[in-house]
């Protein structure tokens, strides 16, 4: 079956397949098996090809446009088809309309159906973006019976987030890891983590190749140094200038943001960021709903959906209410500097302006604003 | 004459097409630096505070050069505070075997034994104040001037905030943990453990 390149599959019932070593599908050599022509026998391996054609079909073979317009289909099932969707749609006006349904499902469709034809929250005034703020809070009181705190605080004027990281200090403990994946609500299942810490070799330099970014042992290890790496918020983000429908753009506090429900999972913002500071969720993000942090941002640590980008946003929803980012509060080292670049006084300021510091991958113009420095 | 005209023509698209193609849309700035240097020149502070966070915290305020920041109060964070609630006779007459033991569980691993023992930082005659290297009494609250007197480097990376943490949030006003707040004066060195997570997926999908 496989060594033919057809494009499709048949089942070959009633038909002889081609024996190429003189065995037949039972398996016997010689003697023919008398039964093979009424009830041909499957191989594992056939069956488990007829169950998935049965289940998607054609749509493994064929990509794009292909799946959707080149389906053969008479008059018949077109109508029923399109019945079908018909019905759904009518279903969901019905439910939001209707006298009989409850005045709590009538609610749920109607916050869905507000939800699905919002526009994209850049371009929302703040009313609209209190407006979705509420509903999503509302839905997920409906949904779960439990409240959530979801704020849309705008950046401030005269406020630009910067960062500092002190390599001699950090010592491994990935503290900031854990406060990182707590705070943000990040996938459990696929463990998903925006922070890298990187344990290099002394004397190597910066070898990424080299370095190891999930090791187990005692740390600080002998002979090696620790670099944590996340998103840099680049005051000229590639990202943000390949996003094909404007869903992920910086904030006037330097903040590089998603808006998760306009996102269409491209991905091609992983492709442009040149310091992997990007997150694909491939599943549905799953947390414990004891473990769900409800103090939420909506361009923060809401819970994102499958088939969505997310990134670090320095805790947005932390650092516009003036409080450090929850891997700067977890680090037991003070190896994490977090503050306002556009404030003369601020210690991050003192910092940059006092220590040697670099970032990274500066030849490449993205502008970081995450420096590192040593003691 | 058509030629010429011509030519100008396009001598002047030409211009014109270098000209915009010049600005790659990267903003009024070159770089990130040139952006704050320019933008905090008028900077007139902003409505976010941390003082919300402070509360319940127990801060003094210091200066120290052109620092002018909030460190917790230390006293009241000592449980044997004050020291001469205990000590009222002087050490001497207190060692011995008939007097109950205390700090039994303090080892001094800080320095070695030529630069330092307990009384370089203690006074026995002034149990309630530190003393100086030479002889000047210390607070407990502004235990820093004690460490700054060796660790001058360190010293001048935490008045500007470069080493240490901050309390509460980024937002003024700022409060910074004291040097007694992350090290064990005795003992002052980080240990070492084992990481706090290790990502099994991440394992997984590198087979």
């Amino acid at each position: 079956m496989s060594s033919d390149n057809k494009k499709w599959f048949s089942l070959n019932l009633n038909r002889k397949k081609k024996e190429s070593s003189g065995t037949c599908g039972c398996g016997k050599t010689s003697g023919g098996c008398g039964s093979y022509s009424e009830h041909p026998q499957m191989t594992d391996e056939e069956f488990a090809e007829a169950a998935i054609n049965a289940s998607i079909g054609e749509e493994r073979t064929k990509d794009g446009f292909d799946q959707v317009f080149d389906v053969k289909m008479d008059r018949r099932s077109a109508f029923k088809k399109l019945t079908a969707s018909l019905l759904i749609g009518a279903g969901a006006v019905s439910t939001s309309c209707s006298v009989i349904s409850g005045d709590e499902s009538k609610e749920k469709a109607q916050i869905d159906w507000e939800e699905q034809f919002k526009g994209n929250y850049k371009l929302m005034d703040d009313d609209e973006k209190k407006g979705t703020v509420e509903r999503l809070m509302r839905s997920y009181e409906l949904r779960t019976g439990k409240n959530i705190s979801m704020s849309s605080k705008n950046a401030e004027d005269d406020v630009l987030f910067g960062y500092a990281f002190n390599i001699s200090k950090c010592q491994g403990y990935m503290d900031c890891v854990n406060a990182c994946v707590e705070e943000n609500n990040q996938d459990r299942n696929s463990q998903m983590q925006y922070i890298r810490i990187h344990e290099m070799k002394d004397g190597k330099g910066f070898n990424f190749n080299e370095a190891d970014d999930n090791y187990y042992h005692e740390v600080p290890a002998e002979g090696h140094f620790y670099m944590g790496t996340q998103c840099f918020h680049c005051d000229n983000p590639p990202c943000v200038e390949v996003c094909p429908v404007q869903a992920t753009w910086r904030e006037d506090d330097g903040l590089v943001v998603v808006d998760y429900d306009w996102c269409v999972g491209c991905r091609y913002c992983m492709a442009a960021c040149p310091y992997d500071g990007r997150r694909f969720n491939w599943s549905k993000p799953e947390v414990p709903e004891t473990e769900i942090n409800k103090n939420q941002h909506y361009l923060g640590n809401r819970m994102r959906k499958k088939g969505v980008v997310e990134k670090c946003t320095f805790c947005v929803q932390r650092s516009r209410a003036g409080k450090n980012p929850a891997c700067v509060e977890a680090c037991p080292t003070g190896a994490r500097i977090f503050g306002n670049l556009l404030d003369p006084n601020s210690t991050i300021r003192w910092v940059l302006e006092n220590k040697k510091v670099f970032r990274l991958k500066e030849d490449l113009g993205t502008e970081p604003k995450f420096w590192y420095f040593m003691d | 004459m058509m030629n010429r005209k011509n030519y100008i023509y396009i001598l002047c698209c030409t211009c014109l097409f270098v000209l915009f193609s010049c600005r790659h849309g990267e903003g009024e700035y070159h770089g990130v630096t040139d952006r704050i240097e320019a933008e905090s020149k008028n900077y007139h502070g902003t409505s976010i505070s941390s003082e919300k966070y402070l509360e319940g915290i127990k801060t003094i305020e210091i200066t120290e050069g052109e620092h002018t920041f909030l460190i917790p109060e230390r006293k009241n964070q000592i449980t044997s505070y004050a020291c001469t609630e205990c000590h009222s006779k002087p050490l001497t007459q207190m060692q011995g075997k008939d007097a109950k033991n205390a700090h039994w569980d303090i080892k001094l691993v800080h320095a070695n034994k030529n630069t330092m023992n307990c009384i370089t930082c203690h006074n026995p005659d002034n149990m309630d104040n530190l003393t100086s290297l030479t002889g000047n009494n210390i607070d407990f609250n502004n235990s820093y001037n004690l460490c700054n007197q060796c660790h001058t480097k360190q010293f001048k990376d935490w008045k500007g905030g470069a080493h240490g943490k901050r309390l509460a949030g980024w937002a003024p006003p700022r409060a910074s943990m004291t040097c007694v707040n992350c090290h064990n004066p005795h003992k002052p060195h980080f240990e070492s453990k084992w990481p706090e997570r290790f990502n099994t997926e991440t394992v997984k999908e590198r087979e």
